[in-house]
């Protein structure tokens, strides 16, 4: 959320008198705003940069951690299309981004038109509905959530009281996933907010002029809202998206390295990791971080595209 | 509103960027403050970690010229690290090591060789009969074990009693081991399983192999046994599971990390006597060691394991130092007492003296004691990759288990996994 402010305030203010602007075009200025640049220049340099450029090197090379790398060339991912833990991976991670964003967006926006409305206490139900966000990525958090899908706990016992016998979640591959599909949806914070400060934005008149021509609520939320908060919403799903492909914390303590039960939370993210450092095939791990870097990216590209289709900016000509 | 489709590119690729720079783990440098310093690593819990605390502040007091700083992870994440340490030229002086890993750190030279030290600063004389030479690689010592345990059968009398089966007696067969297993389940109608599915673990191949007079890895770091063999061992554990007689997978799955023994849902299980400790400190079920099952009379295949190897960085600076560590860590009768069952029965005869003898720890002695005769050679340290192996069955056998696939499945897997890891 900080971000977005931020954002918003530099655009601010590259817009605003053009004085500041003159002088950073002198040569000097330059110099010194790169010298307040550079803890961020170092960090990426170091931290990200470095890791990216030895990573994707390492990808074209066996490398077990002990000895020094040997190059392979492409071998590390063309064995990717042979392994079959690899595609399983794939296949539950595509599951899981498939299942839990939707699912997510939609509580988070109908949670978030909810609190939209006008009534009291509602500073404290949105901090209520922050909540879970806050300790999202907590251990303890998972932990918890494991418990309560087990057999005989709370889940398990609430459904048998409306006559659904399933058993504990936990353990049985057919729940599994879904499982922490809910898990992710009940963390619905983040983007729950960023819909509340998309539906602020949308202007009363258009309400009233819809409520003038005689149209009902589902009507005024198709036609007004979903059009107008279409930004947000697709702001929303790419970043949804790009965090489900890249889920860990929960599924690992869930799961383990081995993506228990029987291998149907064995995400993407799990296998790299187990690969790296479980199994010391450093090099395959980095190569299939590159094969996520590239399949994310393509996923986004693809929504990109389908965007131009259905979100409205209300600056655009059309 | 231009500037929100730009923003929303720019946070786009910058959560992109941040997918691929991935995670790391930088292991800290310690600052030596006093002539010599040692970084000394083991995996285990908070409890062991007081009692480590103890033993190092006695070794201090003693060599006040060494001043060791410890750390110590949970077993998995403890390999993780010592992977990524060992890579980064960054290991420990001295760290705990398992059987299982120590061909694979020996072979990558990863390790100095004790055989320098020994009789000097490092004292194995006292050394359990069946534990000497049991961390050496190709005539180099890599590792000096801290404890020794032994396979056994586990179980809870009173379950027995409940169900009307008799105990285990010497001379069981496999088939016996399980037709009791079934009859308990079916006695208590499920509320107490007659045990745990045993193709969950790959150390009862291992016995059934060395009941055969066969091994799981051969002396040059084959694999010891056939497609056939395994075959023939996950269908018993298949039929176990398709008739319900032991605990269901799903229920063993969830309890995780407990063990179905901790919360009386088994009658008995096969497995490392030095577990005894950690099962009876949490069940009021008076446990009991027996004998394993054998289809051979002769052979139970049984034999004292090394546990927890302490090993020694090849690039430390202080190998004397080192091995002045290792030797009181398994000589001191004092370190003996500190740590009672907490690291398993102690490797040494000095400490096993020192150990006061009481409970579940008592039990364990005395099994140990009247198997002396019966105890075979310890296998040779396992090629590297076994680690990786050893993963790879409980993944395989856990599927299996579930139904998700068929025996032939889940052999072709393994031998799978088996060429990838053996052949590197």
């Amino acid at each position: 959320m900080t971000t977005i402010t931020s954002t918003q305030r530099s655009e601010v203010g590259s817009t605003g008198p053009a004085g500041p602007r003159k002088r950073a075009r002198r040569s000097g200025d330059g110099v010194a705003g790169y010298l307040f640049l550079s803890p961020w220049i170092i960090g990426i340099l170091l931290l990200t940069l470095g890791p990216m450029v030895t990573s994707l090197y390492l990808s074209f090379t066996d490398y077990d951690l002990f000895d020094s790398p040997e190059w392979v060339g492409l071998d590390n991912y063309q064995r990717m299309f042979e392994d079959a833990r690899w595609l399983k991976s794939v296949r539950v991670t595509a599951l899981y981004v498939v299942l839990s964003v939707p699912v997510k967006l939609a509580c988070a926006l109908a949670v978030a038109m909810l609190l939209n409305n006008e009534r009291r206490g509602r500073a404290f139900y949105r901090a209520a509905f922050y909540g879970p966000s806050l300790i999202g990525a907590s251990v303890s958090l998972a932990i918890v959530w494991k418990a309560m899908f087990s057999d005989d706990a709370v889940i398990d016992r609430l459904l048998r009281a409306i006559g659904v016998n399933t058993g504990g979640w936990a353990g049985n591959p057919d729940f599994s996933l879904l499982m922490l599909v809910l898990l992710a949806a009940w963390q619905l914070g983040a983007p729950m907010v960023i819909f509340l400060a998309g539906l602020k934005q949308v202007p009363r008149e258009l309400y009233e002029a819809a409520e003038v021509d005689g149209a009902g609520p589902w009507r005024r939320f198709r036609s007004v809202t979903l059009p107008m908060i279409s930004p947000v919403i697709f702001f929303n799903l790419l970043l949804e998206t790009i965090n489900a492909f890249q889920v860990f914390t929960s599924a690992y303590i869930v799961g383990g390295p081995n993506g228990q039960p029987a291998g149907t939370t064995l995400f993407y993210t799990i296998y790299l990791f187990d690969r790296g450092f479980g199994d010391y095939r450093m090099g395959y791990a980095s190569a299939m971080a590159w094969m996520l870097l590239a399949g994310v990216g393509l996923v986004t590209l693809v929504l990109f595209r389908t965007a131009r289709g259905w979100v409205y900016y209300s600056g655009d000509k059309r | 509103m231009q500037f929100l489709k730009r923003f929303i590119t720019v946070a786009a690729v910058a959560s992109l960027a941040l997918a691929s720079a991935g995670c790391g783990d930088d292991g800290g440098d310690s600052a030596g403050s006093g002539p010599v310093t040692l970084r000394y690593s083991w995996w285990g819990n908070a409890d062991r970690a007081a009692l480590m605390q103890k033993a190092i502040d006695l070794f201090q007091t003693k060599n006040p010229n060494i001043k060791i700083t410890p750390s110590f992870q949970e077993y998995e994440a403890y390999w993780q690290k010592m992977a990524t340490e060992t890579a980064g030229n960054n290991a420990p002086d001295v760290f705990q090591m398992d059987f299982s890993y120590l061909r694979e750190y020996a072979d990558r030279n990863a390790l100095y060789d004790l055989k320098k030290q020994e009789g000097d600063a490092l004292k194995l004389d006292d050394l359990l009969e069946g534990l000497k030479g049991a961390g050496e690689v190709k005539g180099g010592l890599y590792g000096v074990p801290v404890g020794g345990n032994t396979w056994g059968y586990m179980y809870n009398p009173a379950a027995f009693a409940q169900a009307g089966v008799p105990e285990p007696k010497p001379g069981w067969t496999w088939n016996d081991y399980r037709t009791t297993v079934a009859k308990i389940t079916q006695a208590t109608k499920g509320k107490v399983y007659g045990g745990g599915n045993y193709v969950g673990s790959y150390y009862n191949l291992e016995l059934q192999l060395r009941q055969e007079g066969g091994l799981l890895y051969t002396e040059d770091g084959k694999l010891g046994f056939d497609k056939a063999r395994l075959a023939k061992f996950f269908s018993e554990g298949k039929a176990l599971a398709d008739a319900k007689a032991v605990l269901p997978i799903e229920k063993s799955v969830q309890i995780k990390p407990q063990h179905a023994l901790e919360l009386d849902l088994i009658a008995g299980e096969i497995g490392w006597d030095n577990f005894m400790a950690r099962y009876a400190a949490s069940t009021k079920a008076q446990l009991k060691l027996g004998p394993v099952p054998s289809d051979n009379p002769n052979s139970s295949g049984q034999y004292l394991k090394p546990a927890m190897l302490l090993s020694v960085s090849k690039k430390t600076k202080h190998a004397e130092a080192a091995a002045k560590l290792i030797s009181f860590m398994i000589n001191d009768p004092e370190v003996g007492k500190i740590f009672g069952a907490n690291r398993g029965l102690p490797a040494t005869n000095a400490q096993r003296a020192a150990v006061q003898l009481e409970g579940p720890l008592a039990t364990v002695a005395a099994y140990e004691e009247g198997l002396k005769e019966q105890l075979t050679k310890a296998p040779p340290a396992p090629p590297k990759g076994a680690g990786t192996l050893e993963q790879a069955f409980i993944r395989i056998a856990e599927e299996l288990q579930y139904g998700r696939i068929s025996v032939d499945e889940a052999v072709n897997q393994f031998f799978t996994e088996v060429e990838e890891t053996l052949e590197s």
